[in-house]
């Protein structure tokens, strides 16, 4: 008996399955059975298997494999551009409110406070940058977590790689490495950093580089101070963080009315480049103007920086009163 | 992930008969990869992902485009507008092949995208349903109805004397 039109319907599914090689677990068996009393449906079993053959033989032709060459060494040159302008960041809560970290396969390549946690998109750094960002925490959070610790007081290093690619100009990238070694629990004042760097009459510049400077903290700009001791500013209006900052390594900082400036007279002092520190009134130190000087928080942080105690004032014996 | 192309662009030329938006495309497909590769879970299947992004991108440029093709009845005997392999019509065997490849470029984007993912890179159902965002089932489907598109649309003299057909 043959079977009814609706079976062969019902058995196509499984019976270009079959030919095809794609059966399911007993597909084959229910084919088997149709064909063997269904002509039509055993031609068309046969024709599904040749097609499939045409099918295989155009599987194994080859499809412009020498283009495929150019274009794959293509992609790797573009992929290649994108990593180099690839960074990954994202926006971590601090006691000093959220901040952005992005770092690119050279290093940290900014930090960034925000005024709110919104996410990437509230960065105008990252705006501003021409870089490809890939929001993403996994290589940042060991330096976050540094971060924290730095702030907590419980570190006073930050050594990772820095990239300064978005640095404004090479004068910037200037002012900023020479900002990077100012040691921990010192401070100088943005005249001393210009003559540092070569370019003694270059203070404003200098101040305005250290304004966008986009690795604030590892890149401690807050050590940076006017010639009177003034504070001056710190990542736009946020003058509030560069004393807690200062505090935090012990810079000892006094507000007077508007203004708030460190106290010079309870840091030690190192005149230009002198190998060992003072207490602020040794000799005619006391008489110097405040841009020739670098001054410390305390005397471990002079010797941490490599200075020995001054042969004639002793810090050492006679320390400073806290 | 780069390991990939070669597949990816085969796929695309499949798809796409022109190998200017092969390319395109799947330089595209590694771009956005690359852009997006972080939020991959680690076990993520990254071929079916590839698969998957590609074939949006090929769906996008046919919309894009609007250059989708007429039904498949056009289909029989054009060539491909390929700059591609093979010199013109030269064997019967040839021309069958011609005629099934031109069916398989004027198939809707779905079962033609299922068709080359199974047969001629040989994917499994279920990476086919991934990217296609689809279920097992619907892939084998699209397949099923590529197929018999393909029968439908060639003569049986084309089809080869296969032994033991009767």
């Amino acid at each position: 008996m043959s079977p009814t039109m609706s079976s062969c319907r019902a058995i196509q599914p499984d019976l270009v399955a079959t030919a095809t090689g794609d059966a399911v677990p007993g597909a084959e068996a229910r084919v088997r059975a149709h064909v063997a009393a269904c002509a039509p449906c055993r031609q068309e079993l046969e024709r599904y298997r040749s097609i499939d053959r045409i099918v295989g033989d155009i599987r194994r032709a080859p499809v412009g494999g020498d283009h495929a060459d150019i274009v794959r060494g293509d992609l790797e040159w573009r992929l290649a551009e994108l990593r180099r302008r690839a960074v990954t960041a994202r926006v971590w809560s601090s006691p000093l409110g959220p901040i952005l970290i992005a770092r690119s396969e050279q290093g940290v390549v900014l930090v960034e406070y925000l005024d709110s946690a919104r996410g990437l998109e509230a960065s105008r750094a990252l705006r501003r940058a021409g870089v490809e960002v890939l929001e993403d925490g996994n290589e940042t959070e060991a330096f976050y977590q540094q971060i924290l610790e730095y702030l907590a007081g419980e570190r006073t290093r930050l050594a990772w790689p820095l990239d300064y690619r978005l640095a404004a100009s090479d004068f910037h990238r200037e002012v900023l490495q020479a900002t990077a070694t100012l040691p921990y629990g010192a401070v100088v004042s943005y005249a001393r950093l210009a003559r540092e760097i070569g370019r003694p009459t270059a203070t404003r510049a200098v101040a305005q580089a250290l304004r966008h400077n986009p690795l604030p903290i590892v890149v401690p700009c807050h050590r940076v101070i006017g010639g009177t001791g003034a504070l001056t500013g710190y990542a736009g209006d946020k003058l509030a963080l560069k004393e807690r900052l200062l505090s935090l390594e012990g810079v000892p900082v006094v507000r007077a009315r508007r203004d708030r400036r460190i106290s010079r007279d309870a840091m030690y002092v190192v005149a230009d480049h002198d190998r060992e520190y003072c207490v602020p009134t040794c000799g005619s130190l006391s008489t110097l103007p405040l841009w020739r000087l670098t001054l410390f928080a305390t005397r471990d942080r002079a010797e941490s920086a490599g200075l020995a105690p001054c042969t004639s004032c002793r810090p050492d014996l006679h320390p400073l009163s806290a | 992930m780069a390991a990939h192309h070669a597949e990816i662009y085969r796929y695309l030329r499949r798809l796409t008969f022109r190998s200017a938006e092969a390319e395109d495309l799947s330089q595209e497909t590694f771009l956005r990869a690359f852009r997006a590769y972080r939020a991959l879970p680690p076990d993520a299947n990254v071929r079916a992902w590839l698969f998957a992004i590609a074939t949006n991108l090929f769906r996008n440029s046919l919309r894009a485009a609007k250059r989708r093709r007429a039904a498949y009845d056009g289909a029989k005997g054009r060539g491909r507008e390929d700059d591609g392999d093979g010199p013109d019509g030269v064997a019967r065997f040839n021309e069958a092949r011609v005629a099934v490849e031109a069916v398989i470029d004027a198939l809707p984007t779905k079962q033609r995208a299922a068709f080359v993912m199974r047969k001629v890179h040989e994917l499994p159902y279920d990476e086919i349903a991934k990217s296609l965002h689809c279920s097992v089932d619907a892939a084998r489907a699209h397949v099923f109805q590529a197929f018999r598109k393909i029968r439908h649309s060639l003569e049986d003299a084309q089809l080869p004397a296969a032994e033991g057909s009767a």
